[in-house]
This record gives C-alpha cells, structure tokens and sequence, in this order.
C-alpha cells in the first residue's frame, strides 16, 4: 500500500510541484503572485485544446507553458510597471483566468486525446516496492524532479541565480552590479508563468487526459502556499509538493483500505505543518525569505523586524 | 481636500474615471463577439437583471454585504500597517460558529434575541481565527500575511469536516450540510424576494468604521502604528497590541459577514457556503484604496457584475463564470492606476 | 505609500461608480423587462393570477433548467441536458428553454432560479440532488411556479420529485462485472454517500455477487460530482488495491472509463454510454433516458393537472418505462453473459425479480431487509444508509 501511495504522492504532487517552482523563483524575485492559480487554469486548457487539435502532447505542454506565461505578463505589468499591490493584482488575474477558460474552454469539455502516459522503465519498475512508486511515472514527473535540481544549481550556482537572488534581496545590489531589477523581475515573473503553464498542462494532458472548468481547484494557489513551506527552495518544493500529493493519496488509499479516517484532517496537514514550520525553524531561520518579499507581504512586518 | 480646483483636472478625473469602466466593458463587449454573442443585447441583459428590476436590485444587494462587510475586515488591520488576507477564512469561521450557535439556540428565544446572539457569535468566530494570524504576528513576529493566507485552507477544512460530522443534518440522508436555521436565526425577508434584514448591517459597519479610523484616539492610534510603527512606538504607544486589536476588529468584522450570509440566505451551513467572499472583499477594499465609505460602492459593484453573470448564461447561453472577464478587467484597470509608491 | 495619490485615483475611482450609475441608469428603461406577464413583485403575481388559468405551473412563457455542471460531460449533466432538449423539441414553439450549466448546489441556484421566474419561467427543473433545498427555498416565494427536482425525496406544495431506479440496471451491470472479473474484486468511485448512490453500490455488489459469491466492491467517497484529478488517482489507487472492474457514480463520467481502459482494466459506465472511449474494457453500464419523463411531466403542468397528480408527489420509475436503461455490451463481454444479464432484465420488466428482495445483509452482518420482504421504491431508499456485505470501505461519519 505504501508503494501506492507514494506513487500517487508523486502524481498529484507533480502539477503543483510545476507552478511552485515557478513561484519559487518569482518570490526570489521579491514578487508573489496568486494569479498562478490562473496560469494553470490556461495552462490546462491551452494544453487540452491544442493536444486535441494537433494529436500532439509535447505541442500541447508547449502551448500550456505559453498561456502560462502569456497570463502572468498581465501581473507583470501591473506588478512591475504600475506598481500595483501584488497580492490583489494576483486575485485578479486568477479571475481573469478563470473567466477565459470558462468562456473558450466549453467546447472541450467531450473531446477525446492521446496525452502523455506512463513510463514502464524496463527492470527498474518491476524492483518490488520502489518500482511502482518511482519508475512507472510519465516523463513529465521525471521532469519535474529534474527541473528543481536545475533551478537549485541555477540559484545557488550561477551568476543569473545570484542576480535574481540579489533582485529579490536588495535591489540596489543588482543595481550596482550592472543588472536592471525590473528586467530581472519580468523574466522570473514569466517563468513563473510559464510552470504553472506546464503544471495546468500536466494535469489537463498527462494526468487526467481531460478538460473540465475549474479544474485546478485551487492547486495553484496551494503552490504559492507550499513556496513558503519550502523556504523559498527548489528542493524542499519537491518534498513541499509530494507532500500535498501525498495527504491527497492517502486519503483514497486509507478509504480502499475500509479505514475511517477524515479527509478533512489528513488535508491539512500540510497547512498546519507550514506554519509549525514557520514558527519552529523560521525563528532561526527568519533570514531565508528574501527580503523584497517582506515590503509585499505587509511593510509593517519589515520593519519590526528589528 | 478644498484646493483650488479648475475644470481641466477634474475633466481628466472623469474621463480617468470612465475609462476604467469603458474599457473593460468594450474589451468584454469584443470578448462576447468573439463567441458569436451580440454585445449589446448581452449587456442589456445583464443590465436588465441587475439594475433594471426590482429582483436584480435585491439579488445585488444581497450579495454586496457580506462582501462590504469582508471588505471591512481587510480595511480596519490595513490601517495599522497590516495585510489581512485571511478574510475568507475568517468569514467561513464566522459562519461556523453562527450555524453552532443557531443549533444550541433553535427557536428557543426570541428573534430579536437570537440574531444579536448569533451576530455576536460569528463576529467571535471570526475573531477568533484572525487572532491566531495577530497572536502568531506580535507574539512569534511571523508574517502576517502568509499567517492568515495559509490559515484560510484550514478554514475550508475546518468547515468541512464539522459540516461532514457533527453539524451535519441528521434528516439529510448524508449529504453534507447542516440542519435548517429556526426561523428565529433568519433575519426577515422582504416578501417574495431574498432581500433580507441583515444586509442593513453592512452599510451601518462602514459608517461605524469610518467613524473609528477617523474620528477617534483608537483610529489615530491604527494610524499612526501604520504609518510608522517606530514613531509610535517612541510615543509610547504599544504598537503589538494595537495591530492584535486592528486584527481582531478585522476578524470580528468578517465573521460577521459570514453570519450574514449564513442567517441571511444561506440559511444552513454547506462546505462552500462563503467561498470566495472573503477574496473578493479583500479586492473591493484594494479598489478604493481602503476607504471604508467606498467599499460600499466597490462591493456592489463586483457583486452587479457577479450577479449579471446568470444573465449571461440564461440569455446569451455562456458559461456564467466567463462575466469573470469583466470583473478581472474593471479590477485590474483600477489596480493599474494605483500607484502604490 | 503616499496617501496623495492615493485619494486622487480614489476619487477617480468615485466618479467613476457614479458614471456606471449613469451608464446603467440610462440602460434600464430600454431593457425588456416590462413584459406583460413578468410581475415585478411576487406577493402581486400570487393575488393577481392571470386569468388565463390559476393552476400553478401554467401562464408561463419559459421552462428554466439548471444543471451542476457542464451539457457535455458525458454523465449526468449530459443526459439531462438531452432530456431539455427533448422538452425543446415538443414545447419550444410555445415556451422558451432557459438553461443554466455549472450552478453551484447553494444559495446561487436560488439566484438562477429567480432569475429565471423573472424570465417568465412557471416550470423549472432542478436537477442536481444539492438544488433541492434552494428550489424549495424558491418555491416557498412563489406558490404559481412549478419546481420539479431530479432524485430528492422531499416534496412540497409546489415541489415535486422525480427520479428513475436506476439501480435496477446497475444491478445488471454487476452481473457483468462479476462475471468478467479476475480478481474478484470490483472497485466503486462514489461523490457522496447519498440514498441514491448507497442503493447503487449495495445492487452493483448483490448483482456480483449473485454469479461470484466472493464478489466484493472496493467503495472510495471523492467528495464532488467532477474533479478529474481525483477521479484518477481513485481509480490508480483501486487499480493498486487489485480491482480489475471499476465503475463509478460521479456526475462526469468521462475520466474514470478511460483512465480505467489506460490502466488495463475493465470499467463499468453510469449515466451515458461511454463504450467509445474504451473499446478494450468497457463492459456495460445504466443510463438514463429522461425525454419522455420531462415532456410527460411538462405536459401534466401546462394542462392545468400538476396539483395531485403522480408528480405532485415522489414520484419513482424505471426500466419498465424506459426512464433507465442497460448500455450496449462491450467487445469482450461473452453471448452467455449476455443472455444471462438479458434474461435478468426480463425478469424485472416482468416484475418477478427485484434484487433488494430481503433477506439483505449490511457490513456488519445486521439483517436490513428480512427474510421475503420487498420495500417499495421511496421506502427503499429513505432506508437504505448502509453498505451491504462485501462492501469494503466505510461510510464518511
């Protein structure tokens, strides 16, 4: 049972884990935005609707990533350029995605495609117990794995990384160094779109193979959450992700199993589990969070820092 | 406020100001051509179910008040320097705790005792759940933005698992909601519509919140701890305690909203009873830049475009959820020309 | 943040409701709304009946539909939906079609619904089991209207409830899920644990179990009508816990049967026939045909005879008239299993077979229904709130 659950872990972790890498290197930016909710949404649908209308996946994720990233140029704009209040310029384009896809997404809602499948890596995936849960997923999983490893080497390793680091830390330092903040700021912005793109493609294209209004039900704004979880890091985002996916498998897991226990509780445990960590290693660790994030999260608290 | 005042900028301010509505509604009205609808008559049907009778009317402004109340509870802490987005959990808490004590209460008391009683104990419940973000935020320094932004996933969850258990209607064959409010717990309906007594109380809030942030000590103290947390402080004054009371009001304040909505039309708890109230508040206060008088007029504003949304799927046969178009178009245009620095 | 820009654009912002005021002032007059019989209050439309007819239900000049999700989700929407389009069909040069999709099971349907009283709707069809309570609510304004619900079982003045015995063909299609199956062991994604869908796991598993006597029905509870994403992984953890033959009561039904033809195993349908979408492991499945229903029930109520008569009631049919129905058989499903499942059927149309013929067992080995007693239909479901045996899972508390 176990074996399951951690490959179902993987599954339903694998979306979010798309938008919240993402949203970790906006945040890194010093930005936070909730409209990555509605990036995926387009993501999903831009998936669906070009994997049905072309046959292909790859084309699908690809047009998935650019909706993504199209949608959150909207909160680029309106973040970087104006100067608007992030958190609300981020509900309203989680709004404005939501709109699009239930005005264009309708006709898609019967239609049939051949999306991504699962892998079946000879010999590795028939290991007893390890075999189910991590080698018999869909490349994009793997990707995703891959993809937190890359973006960790490229934040702590390169000199981008430290650029954006810098961007999101004191912007008088990438200032200084030659680097324009707000460019640095937009291209986090669009990356950050562009994931949560391919984490709405993910589940419209390889996870559920379909289309239906609403379907990210919140998993985009749970990323933004789990950003915070994962100390704004590529590699706690993948135990961050697998984690949510995981409260979510076991609770079927559990119900197959004929134990009664409550979804309700299982599902907020990573919530709950956020906040202890907030309170225990964050009072160490208060240094993690880039400090451009503390003007966005309520100039008050920067301030009492001290 | 009286300066001197020529014509050309106030021309500019109206035109500003039309602007930022007619260019979300030509770019919807392109939105709605793009799917073969004619614009005009789609308006005029959304007008004509949310202005233009007397049941479109009451239907917006049933919906504006828990949204001016919810916009209220990010106004009050955003005067002492906080950002409350924890107004939908505190919302859905309010209304837990309404439906907890209609439960106790029943009809056993009179009406004019119990909606004051249930009142108060949504406004608690709400409390409650935002003075966890106001302790965690003066107490442990934790930010409270992402305190009262994850604490709102716990809140669905919260409701959800009381309103599976032991709320739950025993008459209800399981499925999940609470048993019906005593006619006791609802506030009175106008007859033949479902405008109700209880959204008398969002206008009276506003006023009320108005009154207090700017007409009183505890107001000049929000704003001077918002302006300058280390001014105050040097006046002596306690700046955690005030932003755990500027909390606390907030969260009293959208608890308040949820009894509402819950003794007003919902009348019984549902796992989505709420939903997305707290968030749109949240935008209707950022709208007008955290007045509380505005917040009336940016509430119904979001709740007409909502509500036109029905219009649009009945008539011009849309997906209902496509008037979110319109609603992100006004939002974002007027977020636009906010500059914040 | 400097409070002076700030008030200017929040004047702006002022002037600008009040030029949405002007906006919408100037529209009003010109919208239709003054139709002749749309009242603009409802205390006038009850005192002042038209004179054409005082039957509730009649006068009108619309039927309103509403739907929790979308027409084409190959379930329960869709089949509904084709049940409206039948009542188009036969009415819709008299009375206009209102349809509404995707209205949430709360105070919102009461919205939609009032707006579509405002419409001039005096029928209106609620068909989801969550809009029961809201047409109530509704109809409690508005005695001249009609509000029939789909699978409540409740009913008031004004209100009527409908529903098919859809079990009966879910039955069926246990019979073919225990026949084919391996393993054994057949799983069951359910949204809630309401009467209807308890009534449809307890006959799947009796159906199973009356050609398989190990026969037992995995049950998982995903807590909505239509999230896709959990539909999958439901049916990977069923897969995982050894099922080969899954089938579902979730109102999109699309998901499932083919997440169910990718992972190898077999899938039962519900609500519409869904045989394209797994050519290799679709066995059967129960589906609804509300056409005739919709447009009898419609046809009482425009003539005037809604009030006592069988709709005015909780009204329940089935496979004899046609309401449900068995889908067409899968590729693989053999002629002998065929013929037993048909001969079932007709064993049923003939009234000589009804599978909750007690004795009937839950999980705990508690007899239901005793020995020989067959409930009626409303009976049956009103106390129907366990799983019978060889159910594995628990029901949510």
């Amino acid at each position: 049972m176990l074996e399951s659950i951690i490959a179902g872990a993987i599954r339903a972790g694998t979306p979010v884990l798309f938008a919240c890498l993402g949203e970790v290197i906006v945040e890194r930016a010093g930005l936070v935005n909730l409209g990555t909710e509605g990036s995926m949404l387009v993501g999903a649908l831009a998936g669906f609707a070009i994997t049905a209308g072309t046959g292909s996946a790859l084309l699908g994720v690809i047009a998935g990533a650019l909706a993504g990233l199209l949608l959150s140029l909207v909160f680029g704009y309106l973040a970087i350029q104006r100067r608007a209040n992030q958190l609300a310029t981020g509900l309203a384009v989680l709004t404005l995605g939501n709109g699009i896809t239930a005005f264009f997404g309708r006709s898609f809602v019967n239609q049939q495609i051949h999306g991504i499948n699962p892998l079946h890596i000879p010999i590795l995936s028939d290991i007893p117990f390890v075999g189910a849960a991590f080698f018999q997923q869909d490349i994009m999983a793997y990707l995703a794995g891959i993809m937190a490893v890359v973006l960790w080497l490229f934040l702590y390793r390169t000199r981008w990384g430290l650029v954006l680091r810098a961007t999101g830390e004191r912007e008088e330092v990438a200032y200084a160094g030659g680097y324009s903040p707000n460019r640095v700021r937009w291209a986090a912005v669009a990356f950050g779109g562009l994931m949560a793109g391919v984490g709405g493609a993910y589940l419209s294209v390889a996870y559920t193979l379909n289309w239906i209004e609403g379907m990210t039900a919140g998993r985009g704004v749970v990323a933004v959450a789990l950003v915070i979880f994962a100390s704004w890091s590529p590699l706690q985002a993948v135990f961050a992700s697998y984690l949510f996916g995981g409260a979510q498998a076991l609770q079927l897991s559990l119900q197959a199993d004929g134990v009664d226990a409550s979804p309700f509780l299982l599902s907020m445990v990573p919530y709950l589990l956020t906040l202890a960590v907030l309170l225990v290693v964050g009072r160490w660790r208060r240094n993690v969070m880039p400090e451009g994030l503390k003007a966005v999260f309520g100039s008050a608290s920067a301030r009492s820092v001290a | 406020m009286t300066r001197q005042i020529t014509l050309a900028p106030i021309a500019r301010r109206w035109a500003g100001a039309a602007g930022l509505i007619v260019m979300p509604v030509v770019l919807f009205g392109l939105f709605l051509a793009l799917a073969g609808q004619n614009p005009l008559d789609a308006y005029i049907a959304m007008l004509s179910n949310t202005l233009g009778t007397t049941n479109g009317l009451g239907e917006t402004a049933v919906r504006a008040a828990p949204l001016v109340l919810a916009a209220l509870a990010t106004i009050v802490p955003a005067r002492a320097g906080l950002i409350n987005v924890g107004g939908e959990g505190q919302l859905m808490i309010g209304a837990l705790t309404t439906t907890a004590m209609a439960m106790v209460l029943r009809d056993a008391l009179p009406i004019w005792l119990t909606l004051p009683i249930l009142a108060i104990a949504g406004a608690f419940g709400g409390l409650l759940w935002a003075g966890i973000a106001g302790a965690l935020r003066t107490r442990f320094n934790l930010n409270e933005t992402i305190c009262t932004l994850l604490l709102n996933y716990v809140a669905v969850l919260v409701v959800g698992f009381f309103v599976h258990g032991l709320l739950k209607d025993p008459a209800s064959f399981n499925w999940p909601f609470s048993p019906p409010f005593a006619d006791a717990a609802r506030f009175p309906e106008l007859p033949g519509s479902r405008v109700h007594l209880g959204i008398l109380i969002a206008p009276i809030a506003a006023i009320v919140v108005w009154y207090m942030t700017s007409r009183t000590y505890l107001g000049l103290r929000l704003q001077v701890v918002g302006g300058n947390a280390e001014a105050a402080r040097r006046a002596g004054i306690n700046v955690a305690r005030t932003q755990l009371i500027a909390m606390l009001i907030g969260g009293a304040l959208a608890g308040l909203a949820g009894m509402v909505h819950v003794s007003g039309v919902e009348g019984r708890l549902l796992p989505t009873t709420g939903v997305g109230f707290g968030y749109t508040g949240f935008l209707a206060a950022w709208m007008v830049g955290q007045n509380p008088l505005l917040a009336i007029g940016s509430a119904t504003v979001l709740s007409m475009i909502a509500v036109s949304g029905d219009s649009l799927q009945i008539a011009a046969n849309l997906p209902a959820s496509s008037v979110n178009v319109l609603t992100a178009m006004v939002l974002l245009g007027v977020l636009a020309n906010f500059k914040k620095r | 943040m400097s409070m002076q820009q700030l008030s200017i654009s929040r004047r702006s912002v002022l002037v600008g409701f009040a030029a949405m005021s002007l906006l919408a002032a100037c529209a009003a007059p010109a919208t239709p709304t003054k139709a002749p019989d749309a009242p603009a209050a409802a205390p006038a439309s009850a005192t002042t009946a038209p004179a054409v007819a005082s039957a509730p239900g009649t006068g009108g000049t619309a039927i309103g539909f509403i739907f929790v999700g979308p027409k084409d989700d190959y379930g329960y929407n869709q089949a509904a939906y084709l049940g409206s389009k039948a009542v188009e069909d036969k009415f819709g040069k008299n009375l206009k079609i209102l349809r509404a999709e995707n209205v949430p099971e709360n105070e919102e349907a009461e919205r939609v619904m009032e707006n579509m009283i405002q419409q001039g709707a005096k029928i209106i069809f609620a068909t989801s089991y969550g809009h029961l309570d809201p047409a109530i609510n509704v109809a409690k304004r508005h005695p001249d209207v009609v509000f029939v619900h789909q699978g409540g079982a409740k009913h008031t003045a004004n209100v009527g409830a409908y529903f098919g015995t859809i079990w009966q063909p879910v039955y069926l299609s246990g019979i073919a899920a225990g026949k084919m199956s391996k393993t054994g062991k057949l799983g069951y994604i359910v949204a809630f644990p309401i009467p209807q869908t308890l009534l449809n796991i307890n006959a799947f598993t009796l159906g199973a179990q009356s050609v398989n006597p190990n026969a037992t029905t995995t049950v998982v509870f995903t807590a909505n009508w239509c999230d896709p994403a959990k539909q999958t992984e439901a049916v990977k953890t069923l897969v995982a816990a050894g099922v080969d033959v899954v089938t579902q009561h979730q109102d999109c039904a699309k998901t499932i049967v083919e997440a169910s033809e990718r992972a190898g195993i077999m899938s039962v349908g519900y609500h519409a026939d869904g045989s394209p979408l797994a050519p290799k492991g679709w066995l059967t499945g129960s589906q609804w045909n509300w056409g005739n229903l919709y447009s009898d029930i419609v046809q009482t109520i425009v003539d005037g005879k809604w009030v006592g008569s069988k709709y005015d009631a909780i009204y329940r049919e089935g496979f004899k008239e046609g309401v449900v129905e068995l889908s067409p058989f899968g590729a693989s499903v053999t002629d002998d299993v065929k013929k037993l499942i048909n001969d079932k059927k007709q064993t049923m149309l003939d009234g000589k077979f009804n599978p909750f013929t007690g004795p009937i067992k839950d999980q705990d080995g508690k007899v239901r229904i005793a020995d020989g007693v067959q409930l009626d239909t409303v009976k049956l479901e009103a106390e129907t709130t366990y799983l019978v045996q060889g159910v594995v899972g628990a029901l949510p508390k």
